[in-house]
């Protein structure tokens, strides 16, 4: 009897995958953490990706096909997204795979993608190991991890100059890698490193690890953070009035509005890297930004317009390949060379990278409750405030 | 008819990849005869012994850990992590069965769930063993088709079963019983309460642990996050246990089948959006309420309500 | 000097962390201690509470703190709801282990958080208050201080009030009828039956109490936190910890207990490591879990008899 009732739950997948494959012309699945903790990511990606699939639509489609998207939830956990691909590849036969949001989950779907040979766009997962694995059908859209923080450290070799760094950073994969790569930087361009602490996400009380800073006396504290870590950091910083030339974020929870949002005037002149703003002047980003500020009332992070970019190449490499099969696909990946709304795209391989999308990234300061574009000089939107004043004469 | 069950059942197992299935299908297969095997090792510890552990996620950890540290520090396959495991997850359990066997009930319950957090918290800080946060990756697994894999794993589950089979079936089984409906009566009889929960600890443990070690080498990436969770390891145990049939043979693999597809298919229905938790969530409510035994210790109770007096299976 | 005022300030910091850990115990300790199960939605239901602050001060400007009084009965209804209608049928049924209420409870917090998700995004959302960042310095008080000291202006408010409920709920406990009826049950339901106490009433009150308590921390939380549909898993570790560490049921144990925990993560945040933090709370809970089974309870109650 079991057997029975197995049997027929598998009949109700396969029935369900193909009434999936008729519905419409080109069906993409993009698997998206849209519950639990990473779901607020998940969620700017997908109503970016629903903007990108609108205008293509309205533009006639993918070669003429109706572009329909589809998300499943993978939660943020690898065994999941996992499952979520081996279904896109084998039971819908998607030509590409596009999406997940965490590295960890990234990696697992790079995995299968490359044992199935199927092309993957990673859109925003930092890791460095992602592209460094010599996989084949792999590539990323985004920056990896090691050059987040270049716009950054651009702006403190040149303006702020410092002899010394404290580095605070949250323990996940993105916080952990980000962190030793400016400590890499830092060491190499001979600014001492006097803390690299971590701390476990969604803490309550940075105090204790803040006050510790303070008595080091650091130029400049660099923190990688998700979120809202960033904010409270940022507000507890300002309780404790711990003093330093520089405060500087490393991308993620940083450059999003809600910061701002939740550590008002406390996130004044703090720097943070980015790899996009709504101010940078890539064609279409303006747009896309004021688009999804309408529909949403904020303005998106760079993990949005990463998004709304990705689907652009996709189907770009969709009508360039000679066949929608994976080898015709990966070749027209490859030969990739466009602008989109998120920077230019080529996939190249460098450094130790295969196939990875080299964008500058750039520094934003906190100007008046406005994230503006600072560094690099030639993309600034405002003049960047330094010396910043210390918190006391701050009113 | 009923003895032959498991021959029928271990029959289908072994011809299903025939099928020619899709590699999806196979992955879920896999995954739920992980849960069964991870099910049966935490029903001898909880369903038969009574000491209700929250922490079978060190365990399966600590067996990821041991093939993925073979890997990244060892150089060598982390397939020698499966029978490695059965070493350092016997020893990590015997440790942990000294602090959490002196408690019990409740108390038991949250000193294994406080096990659980402390591995993976401090797996995360020793990142010149585990590489900390950043994970281990294989950079390629042994097989890109499923069937080896589903092989190894049908192996392991039915491994357990009979493992488990012929422990609850033996004298320690009757010791986990009395153990589990009056400690100290058992322990008035003079069975010696601490040695027979230590070894339904550590073979519990153990099995776990292969399991974890199955788990690395299958998915090809661990981090502490994943392989320690509480609630995507520790918990959904318990609920795949529960809903099948504490103390029963056979709930384990039932409750596996239930979780795996039910959370699969409300999960793929896209228009539920995040509404699939909750679904999920209250169905999780209605077993428990109307079916406190799971699906199988209350299968009678299921037939009455269907009024099918006999079933033929 | 620099080492005694990082010391200071940690140790500062601890306790006003530990007073805000006592509070989300608090709730806890009364649930776990009268009804004996593992309640896995704690956090969930501070959540909840946290939604209904959030749009009260969104929608209609009320001030966080002014919304216990709104969220707290909201939440103490719930709870007997909980109780009434789900807890108490499945503690009825026959099974072979009782830890079945658990997965009820697993099952509750998965709902509550599936909704939060569904009606209100995963959106991160916070209460900006007027006087969030206000903040009082040694300095200002002592000009020439030779050390620095601050408390945060929210942090000191909900530890007084974490204080406040604590005494109220003491109070409440020791002094009143349905106080003391509460106490017995949780020594001896059986007993407590005999001696006439509708013990099913009494459990739905406490658990209604406890939920009520773990409302009024999710108002005093939130503006010095933030929110999201997410955010109860790990605050319920904490509570366990905390009701562990205090003794089951004990009101005065909890913030003793709470505090403990507060001082002991922020040094090891220090000194150790943050990153090491987590780790000093549950060995903390283990170590009580085996050298202390009554908590701080047991001690004070030790005290108290003189020996």
């Amino acid at each position: 009897m079991k057997k029975a009732i197995t049997s027929a739950l598998f009949s109700m997948f396969f029935a369900f995958g193909a009434v999936l494959a008729h519905a419409a012309d080109l069906n993409l699945t993009i698997p998206l953490p849209l519950t639990g903790k990473q779901a607020k990511f998940g969620e700017i990606q997908k109503r970016s990706y629903e903007i990108a699939a609108a205008e293509i639509n309205a533009a006639g489609g993918v070669k003429g096909n109706k572009l329909v998207l589809k998300f499943e939830d993978s939660g943020a956990k690898p065994d999941i997204a996992r499952g979520i691909v081996e279904k896109l590849i084998d039971v819908q036969k998607q030509p590409i795979i596009i999406g997940e949001y965490t590295s960890a989950c990234a990696k697992a779907v790079a995995a299968v993608s490359e044992e199935r040979k199927t092309p993957y766009l990673v859109v925003v997962s930092g890791n460095d190991d992602i592209t460094q694995a010599n996989y084949k059908y792999v590539f990323r859209l985004n920056s990896p991890n090691a050059y987040y923080a270049d716009g950054v450290l651009g702006f403190m070799k040149e303006v702020v100059k410092p002899k010394t760094i404290a580095i605070l950073y949250e323990s996940s994969d993105f916080g952990s890698s980000g962190a030793e790569e400016m400590a890499k930087h830092a060491e190499a361009s001979g600014i001492k490193v006097l803390l690299k602490e971590k701390y476990e996400s969604g803490a309550v009380d940075f105090k204790p690890i803040l006050s510790k800073v303070k008595s080091l006396r650091p130029d400049v504290l660099y923190m990688v953070s998700y979120v809202m870590d960033a904010s409270l950091l940022m507000r507890q910083i300002k309780e404790l009035r711990l003093d330093a030339n520089l405060f500087a974020g490393g991308a993620a929870g940083f450059a999003i509005p809600e910061f701002i949002d939740n550590a008002k005037d406390a996130s004044d002149y703090v720097v943070t890297s980015t790899l996009w703003s709504p101010q940078v002047k890539y064609a279409g980003a303006k747009q896309y930004a004021e688009k999804y500020k309408k529909q949403f009332g904020d303005y998106p992070s760079y993990h949005g317009a990463a998004a709304y970019a990705a689907l652009f190449v996709a189907k770009d490499a969709l009508e360039r390949a000679k066949t929608w099969s994976p080898e015709d696909i990966r070749a027209a990946m490859k030969a990739t060379k466009m602008q989109t709304a998120f920077g230019p795209v080529q996939f190249v391989d460098k450094n130790g990278y295969q196939n990875q999308n080299f964008i500058p990234t750039l520094a934003l300061q906190v100007i008046k409750g406005q994230h503006e574009t600072i560094w690099p000089k030639s993309m600034a939107s405002a003049k960047f405030l330094y010396p910043m004043p210390k918190w006391r004469e701050r009113k | 008819m009923k003895k032959y069950y498991p021959f029928i059942t271990l029959a289908v197992l072994l011809v299903l990849p025939l099928v020619g299935f899709s590699t999806y299908v196979m992955h879920i297969l896999i995954l739920l005869l992980m849960w069964a095997t991870i099910g049966m090792s935490w029903n001898l510890l909880s369903g038969y012994c009574g000491q209700v552990s929250f922490g079978h996620a060190a365990f399966f950890g600590i067996g990821a850990y041991t093939a993925g540290i073979l890997y990244s520090k060892g150089a060598i396959s982390s397939w020698y992590g499966l029978p490695l495991s059965v070493l350092v997850v016997g020893v990590f359990a015997f440790l942990i069965g000294l602090i959490v066997l002196r408690l019990r009930g409740p108390f038991f319950a949250l000193a294994t769930l406080a096990s659980g957090e402390v591995f993976r918290v401090a797996s995360e800080n020793m990142a010149w063993l585990t590489n900390g946060t950043q994970g281990i990756m294989l950079q390629k697994r042994l097989w890109v088709s499923k069937e080896p894999y589903y092989y190894i794993i049908l192996a392991i589950a039915v491994g357990t079963f009979i493992l488990m089979r012929y422990l609850v079936g033996s004298k320690l089984g009757y010791f986990f019983v009395a153990i589990r409906e009056d400690q100290d009566a058992a322990e008035s009889m003079g069975i010696n309460t601490t040695l027979y929960k230590t070894i339904a600890l550590v073979v519990s443990g153990i099995v776990t642990g292969i399991a974890g070690a199955f788990y690395m080498n299958y998915m090809g990436y661990i981090d502490p996050h994943i392989v320690f969770a509480l609630h995507d390891i520790s918990i959904i145990t318990i609920m795949i246990v529960m809903v099948g049939g504490v103390a029963t043979q056979w709930g384990p693999f039932v409750g596996a089948v239930i979780m795996v597809l039910l959370q699969e298919m409300v999960r793929s229905v896209e228009s539920l959006g995040a509404l699939h938790m909750a679904i999920f969530g209250l169905l999780l409510i209605f077993i428990i309420i109307f079916l406190p035994n799971g699906i199988v210790g209350d299968l009678s109770k299921i037939k009455r309500f269907f009024g099918i007096g006999r079933v033929k299976a | 000097m620099v080492q005694l005022e990082v010391l200071l300030q940690t140790i500062v910091s601890g306790l006003l962390l530990g007073g805000l850990y006592a509070l989300i115990g608090l709730g806890m300790t009364l649930i776990m201690g009268v009804m004996k199960i593992i309640n896995l939605a704690h956090g969930e239901l501070m959540m909840v509470a946290m939604y209904i602050a959030y749009w009260m001060f969104t929608l209609m400007g009320v001030d966080p703190y002014v919304a216990v009084f709104i969220a707290s009965p909201v939440l103490f209804v719930i709870g007997i709801l909980i109780q009434k209608y789900l807890v108490t049928p499945v503690i009825k049924v026959e099974s072979i282990l009782p830890e079945n209420q658990v997965i009820l409870t697993v099952g509750i917090g998965m709902v509550l958080v599936s909704l939060a998700t569904v009606f209100f995004k995963s959106d991160y959302r916070s209460t900006p208050v007027d006087y969030a960042s206000t903040t009082w310095y040694l300095s200002d008080f002592w000009a020439n201080s030779p050390i620095e000291l601050s408390v945060s202006l929210l942090w000191a408010v909900s530890f007084f009030f974490a204080v406040a409920i604590t005494l109220a709920l003491w109070f409440f406990l020791s002094r009143t009828d349905m106080g003391k009826q509460i106490r017995a049950t949780s020594q001896d339901s059986d007993a407590a039956i005999l001696m006439g106490i509708n013990v099913n009433r009494v459990r739905a009150l406490s658990f209604g109490l406890g939920a009520a308590i773990v409302g009024a921390a999710g108002c005093l939380f939130i503006p010095l936190y933030y929110l999201y549909p997410a955010l109860g898993g790990q605050f319920t570790l904490i509570a366990f910890v905390i009701t562990i560490l205090g003794g089951l049921g004990s009101i005065i144990g909890a913030i003793v207990g709470g505090l403990i925990l507060g001082v002991f993560e922020s040094l090891t945040s220090t000194y150790v490591g943050m990153g090491w933090a987590p780790v000093g709370r549950f060995v903390i809970f283990v170590a009580a879990l085996v050298f202390l089974p009554g908590g701080i309870a047991s001690i004070l109650k030790r005290k108290r008899l003189g020996k």
